[in-house]
């Protein structure tokens, strides 16, 4: 049943096959996913048969990967589904047996792995996520106007019981919250031309990265490709998450951090006196404090600005690329940056062999209200829940999502300094524990600090199998 | 029942050590029991937790049954090791977060006995990646696992086999047993509580289940730091 992996590739045949948003990301302003309970099965096979041919006056069509070139659909349509919803559309036992075990427990039984406890535990999720088993697809609509959503939303809810909707959009400048730039940095595949990377240099990652049933990333090992082919092959997994982002708390955090440093006996060390015009336009001590802490905290400056190659300013001149540097023994991005945590790139890790193998695909847009925050009211906290809802792609959620979840966001044990300590932006972090050590120029040593809680909380998501066009016709026709 | 010394109380607590007894509960009040709460086997490793300590130096017991327990046949395990030790150790060393493992045969077993830091999943796949050819001269040796040759292809299946084989390692607070039959059970989380008085006959019934058994996480002298914080302590490198 192994391999499948093919020699020769026709990339254009794959894109016309997959669905259309695991290679290249549509860039629209809104989005809307469905969370759907297959109630009539006869309908729902019909729905699906129709939408991966195209679609219908009544059916909206599967989005696939193919470019879409001038003629740019109004929205676009994609289906993700949980092993419960490969159950309930009739697929047999001997298949659902070849799906890997993370996907066929769920996410809600693998919460400990991937830091889902405390606040963030399945447990406390809303409705539908309360009822993991009876969430079978996330359907997402991708569009710029919200009719759009609507109409979509009304022609699937003919097929399929609506059990929630969420809807997302962009926030502008590509920000999400927290205040910074996202989605700079993604994998970039071997053959597939994605513009937003073109510049990058960091290694091409094989097609096997993203999709099921090509060579991976680790050298000589192939996953399993669910059986049949006609199900398995050229098919993805997604962790859907929302993520809910306490920018109130995140703001008063900095803060208080600048607060700290402006009294310790190092800060002339972090920022030289006088240095803080340079490390923004209009900025004084205490906010070019709050910004540094930012920018070291994630990696990146807000506006998208690379640390690691501009650690004294966000506004390097001349630019910096945002996606060309590599990390190192005397790196100014700290080890414990979330960027730097996510993906290591080429530095030196405890797990030599997993250099560049646990690379994911990030597809997301932010939900709630709005909060900006360089002008936000400090005494009437505003604590409205906001955030992501965020898709993390990839081949195998156990060697990639899972991998990167639990020892490199959470306890850090690619490298000996971070170890024990969680990602300071979206870590199971708690005030009593959670330590950041800040780097100083020069290799001068490094500056904790402690007491920030936890910023990112889960509340809902589900691990999906993004299936190919094919696979949606064969599941149609069961 | 009080505590009290009495005679009763003595000869209550007697009883596993008197034949008539014994003979009862063996063929009787065990078997009994086993028809009417049946205990799922427990699954092997350590469990995952919250507290960063306790995704350190983790403990794998993997017994892997010989496929041929003869002197011959252990001869030829113990050679499968010996012959690619080298390369098993320097996999080992690449693996980066392994701070002991070592090869016993022990029954009709051959066992794997290691410690490690974090994730289960991402030790057995990393080490497959690194060293699978090489490990699978020893996994050729062992009963019902020729159809994960070559390892490299089987990777999800042979993670879970490994899983599988690990031994269960009994919960340091003897009360947590509960929960975890109750998991294994499905039930919910949030039932009544347990008496305390029944944790003998549960455990008993779940040495049923688990013959076999890790008692407890196990002794570590510098509890909560990975094998690179050690070696980078040392300058040895990581």
């Amino acid at each position: 049943m192994n391999k499948q992996v093919k020699k020769d590739v026709d990339i254009d045949a794959i894109e016309r096959d997959v669905q259309g948003n695991i290679l290249r990301s549509y860039s629209r302003h809104l989005v809307r996913h469905l969370m759907l309970e297959v109630t009539n099965v006869a309908a729902a096979r019909r729905f699906l048969g129709v939408a991966a041919n195209g679609g219908s006056e009544a059916v909206p069509a599967i989005t696939p990967g193919s470019d879409w070139g001038k003629a740019k659909p109004p929205s676009n349509f994609n289906i993700g589904l949980t092993f419960e919803g490969l159950k309930a559309l009739g697929v047999s036992r001997r298949t659902l047996q070849t799906f890997p075990v993370e996907f066929s427990q769920g996410m809600t039984k693998r919460a400990m792995k991937i830091g889902d406890f405390g606040d963030s535990a399945p447990d406390k999720w809303p409705a539908p996520f309360d009822t993991p088993e009876k969430v079978h697809i996330v359907a997402s609509i991708h569009a710029d106007e919200e009719g759009q959503l609507d109409k979509v939303e009304a022609q699937v809810a003919k097929a399929f019981t609506v059990l929630g909707v969420r809807d997302g959009r962009g926030l502008g400048r590509g920000k999400v919250f927290f205040g910074y730039k996202d989605s700079i940095s993604q994998p970039r595949f071997k053959w597939v031309k994605d513009r937003t990377q073109a510049t990058a240099d960091e290694p091409l990652d094989p097609l096997g990265t993203i999709l099921l049933g090509y060579p991976t990333s680790m050298e000589d090992m192939s996953f399993r490709v669910p059986y049949p082919d006609a199900l398995g092959l050229n098919g993805s997994f997604n962790a859907f998450r929302i993520l809910a982002q306490a920018s109130y708390d995140y703001e008063i955090y900095l803060d208080e951090a600048a607060d700290f440093l402006l009294k310790h006996k190092d800060v002339d060390l972090l920022l030289p006196p006088g240095a803080e015009k340079k490390v923004g336009k209009g900025l004084d001590r205490h906010a070019a404090l709050r910004e540094i802490v930012a920018a070291q905290m994630c990696g990146r400056w807000r506006n998208g600005t690379p640390y690691e190659t501009s650690p004294d300013t966000m506004d390097p001149d001349p630019d910096v690329s945002p996606t060309n540097f590599d990390y190192s023994a005397q790196s100014r991005c700290p080890a414990g940056a979330h960027m730097r945590r996510a993906n290591p790139r080429g530095g030196h890790i405890v797990q030599r062999i997993a250099t560049y193998t646990r690379r994911l695909v990030r597809r997301g847009m932010s939900y709630g209200p709005d909060f900006d925050p360089d002008d936000f009211d400090r005494k009437n906290p505003d604590r409205r829940e906001r955030g992501l809802l965020g898709n993390f792609l990839c081949a195998n959620l156990g060697a990639q999502f899972e991998a990167v979840m639990c020892d490199w966001l959470n306890v850090g044990l690619q490298t000996p300094s971070i170890t024990g300590t969680n990602d300071p932006l979206l870590g199971a972090n708690t005030a009593e524990t959670s330590r950041f050590d800040l780097t100083l120029p020069d290799n001068a040593g490094t500056i904790s600090i402690y007491g920030f809680p936890r910023f990112v909380t889960a509340r809902g998501g589900a691990y999906t199998f993004l299936p190919s066009l094919t696979a949606i016709r064969y599941l149609s026709e069961l | 029942m009080t505590n009290k010394d009495t005679w009763f109380n003595r000869y209550v607590n007697s009883l596993p050590t008197r034949g008539w007894f014994k003979l009862l509960s063996r063929y009787v009040v065990v078997p009994y029991w086993i028809w009417r709460d049946p205990k799922p086997k427990l699954p092997g490793g350590p469990r995952e937790s919250p507290q960063p300590s306790e995704n350190t130096q983790r403990m794998m017991n993997l017994i892997m049954p010989l496929k041929d327990p003869s002197p011959m046949g252990r001869a030829m395990a113990a050679m499968a090791i010996a012959q690619n030790v080298d390369e098993i150790f320097s996999g080992l060393d690449n693996v980066g977060t392994v701070h002991t493992a070592r090869f016993l045969i022990l029954g009709d077993n051959l066992c794997m006995i290691s410690v490690y830091d974090g994730d289960f999943s991402n030790y057995i796949r990393d080490f497959i990646e690194t060293i699978g050819s090489v490990f699978d001269a020893v996994i050729s040796q062992i009963k019902g696992a020729e159809h994960m040759i070559p390892t490299c292809d089987h990777v999800e299946e042979f993670i879970e086999w490994v899983h599988d084989h690990d031994l269960f390692q009994a919960p340091d607070f003897p009360t947590d047993l509960f929960a975890l039959q109750d998991a294994a059970k499905g039930l919910p989380t949030d039932g009544p509580a347990h008496e305390i008085m029944t944790l003998p006959r549960d455990l008993i019934l779940q040495l049923h289940a688990n013959p076999n058994l890790s008692l407890g996480g196990g002794y570590r002298s510098y509890p909560g730091y990975s094998a690179a914080q050690v070696r980078d302590k040392f300058g040895v490198g990581w």
